[in-house]
């Protein structure tokens, strides 16, 4: 599903990442751990396409993302969600709109688009909130409306950029239960965070990164 | 369909949504037109009046006295052939004096005393529009004072040459000013519609990185972009108007212009409707080139 073969990523020179090597199966559910700076965010970014790696290569459902054309970049975006740290919502759109976008890039009918983000809404619990704007919602409600617009379009992978940072413990629960549940239905998850209390809820894959190389990779079955 | 009634809606929920700097945007692009329309608006009204007064550009042959009817018709109608002839018109010696007691009332009894009436009969010429230079004038004046029965030619000669100097200079002038008002109008204009984007830059990040293709990004800004550039002109046009009709209201009536301002006029439709099109692809190009400009990251 994701490979990554010896990425290096540099920021005025200085390394964001160095030789990278890491291959994440269909269905998996990976924590990206280490602390602030160690380069989650960065491979996150590469993953996501919105960035090139400096060396290596990455491939994201068997396609290089660095010769990607630029045209074609929409589509294998398309096929992913991503939760970002700081939402990223639209605040002059409403829940649903904002929610119902990455299905309006698709050119989905409104019959439909409305169906889907209504599932979205309600998978994630927010749907009573779909006509209130990002600025009138709490820090977990626009994490909610984040996750479900990562959601809506059924993606084959969700990459989520510390999604429970700034939660309190019980809401930071709850949040890492919703990507459980999406990833028993069959989606790729990787999160980076640097909450350990994540670790012990989720109990699967986790993979280390410091000063932006792999130190440990743990729990993958393999 | 159901993508463009997507993009208008957009662009319309972007205008409504931004309002502040939507109405600076229109504000801009109207104020910046309405300059480069008074600098366009005063170039046209001057040729015009420069062209009306092109048209007192008049030869007036006398003619010799004491020629039969026939030798006057033929040597009119061998004027009329002349390609620098636009109008002619023939003053018989009772007209000449007819005139000149109605122009000078207070020296008619100068002539009486003459007995005989001493004006001679001539012939009005305003020349063909492509002759009214000082050089053609003069070469064609020159040339009638050897046909015979014209017995002395005469035209304003300074009047010619200072009113060819005057149109020379004002077209020289209009050329000058209109690139730079135009190069400064385009600048202001796409830099206001860019500072608009430039507020909204995440939304375009927001869109790409969802997987919306260029296209998609683009079509609503452009499209905001068009209507804020076309309203533009349009209030452009209004202050124009309302200005021109209150410069107008001044002058009437006060004489100083001698007449001339009875040929000033607003733009025609054609112009009107080119400064509202100006306006509009302002705001694309505007448009166009900003999210050129955010494209150039991946993101």
């Amino acid at each position: 599903m994701i490979q990554l073969f010896h990425v290096s990523k540099y920021y005025d020179r200085r390394p964001a990442l160095q030789d990278v090597n890491l291959q994440i199966r269909k269905g998996e559910f990976v924590l990206l751990m280490g602390p602030s700076g160690a380069g989650k965010t960065t491979l996150l970014k590469l993953l996501f396409c919105a960035d090139q790696p400096d060396e290596g290569q990455i491939l994201v459902q068997n396609r290089n993302v660095a010769r990607l054309r630029p045209r074609d970049l929409p589509h294998l975006r398309r096929t992913m969600g991503f939760v970002f740290q700081d939402f990223k919502l639209l605040p002059k759109k409403n829940v649903f709109e904002n929610v119902a976008l990455p299905l309006m890039v698709q050119g989905m009918s409104a019959f439909d688009t409305r169906r889907k983000v209504s599932e979205a809404l309600k998978a994630v619990g927010v749907e009573h909130r779909q006509y209130s704007r990002p600025p009138s919602l709490s820090a977990g409600e626009q994490q909610r409306v984040c996750i479900a617009r990562g959601i809506v379009n059924g993606p084959i992978i969700l990459l989520a950029d510390e999604p429970t940072g700034n939660m309190d413990p019980d809401l930071s629960s709850e949040i890492i239960e919703l990507f459980k549940t999406i990833n028993a239905r069959g989606t790729t998850v990787m999160i980076a965070t640097h909450n350990r209390q994540v670790v012990s809820q989720v109990r699967r894959r986790v993979v280390t990164l410091n000063q932006g190389r792999v130190v440990s990779d743990e729990g993958g079955g393999e | 369909m159901r993508r463009l009634n997507f993009f208008v809606r957009e662009a319309l929920t972007n205008i409504r949504g931004n309002r502040t700097t939507t109405l600076i945007a229109i504000a801009t692009t109207a104020f910046t037109l309405a300059c480069f329309g008074v600098f366009l608006l005063l170039y046209l009204n001057l040729k015009r009046v420069a062209n009306s007064l092109e048209n007192d550009i008049q030869v007036i042959i006398y003619l010799a006295d004491g020629q039969s009817p026939q030798a006057v018709t033929d040597l009119q109608r061998r004027l009329k052939a002349e390609p620098e002839v636009a109008t002619l018109r023939y003053i018989s010696k009772e007209q000449a004096l007819a005139d000149f007691r109605t122009q000078y009332p207070a020296e008619h009894q100068l002539l009486q005393g003459l007995g005989e009436n001493p004006l001679p009969a001539s012939l009005v010429v305003t020349m063909a529009p492509r002759f009214r230079s000082p050089e053609a004038v003069k070469r064609w004046a020159e040339r009638l004072n050897g046909i015979p029965g014209v017995a002395q030619v005469q035209y304003d000669r300074d009047w010619i040459e200072n009113l060819s100097a005057v149109l020379g200079f004002v077209e020289l002038a209009a050329a000058g000013v209109g690139i730079i008002l135009s190069a400064a109008s385009v600048t202001i204009i796409a830099s206001t519609i860019r500072l608009t984007l430039y507020a909204r830059r995440d939304e375009v990040e927001i869109m790409r990185l969802i997987g919306a293709t260029g296209a998609f990004i683009r079509v609503p800004y452009v499209l905001e972009g068009a209507v804020l550039g076309a309203l533009g002109g349009a209030f452009s046009l209004a202050l124009l108007r309302g200005g021109f009709e209150f410069f107008k209201l001044q002058l009437g009536g006060t004489g100083r212009l001698l007449g001339i301002e009875s040929n000033f006029g607003f733009f025609p439709f054609q112009v009107s409707l080119a400064i509202v099109l100006i306006g509009l692809m302002l705001g694309c190009s505007g448009s166009l080139v900003s999210l050129m400009e955010f494209g150039r990251t991946r993101a």
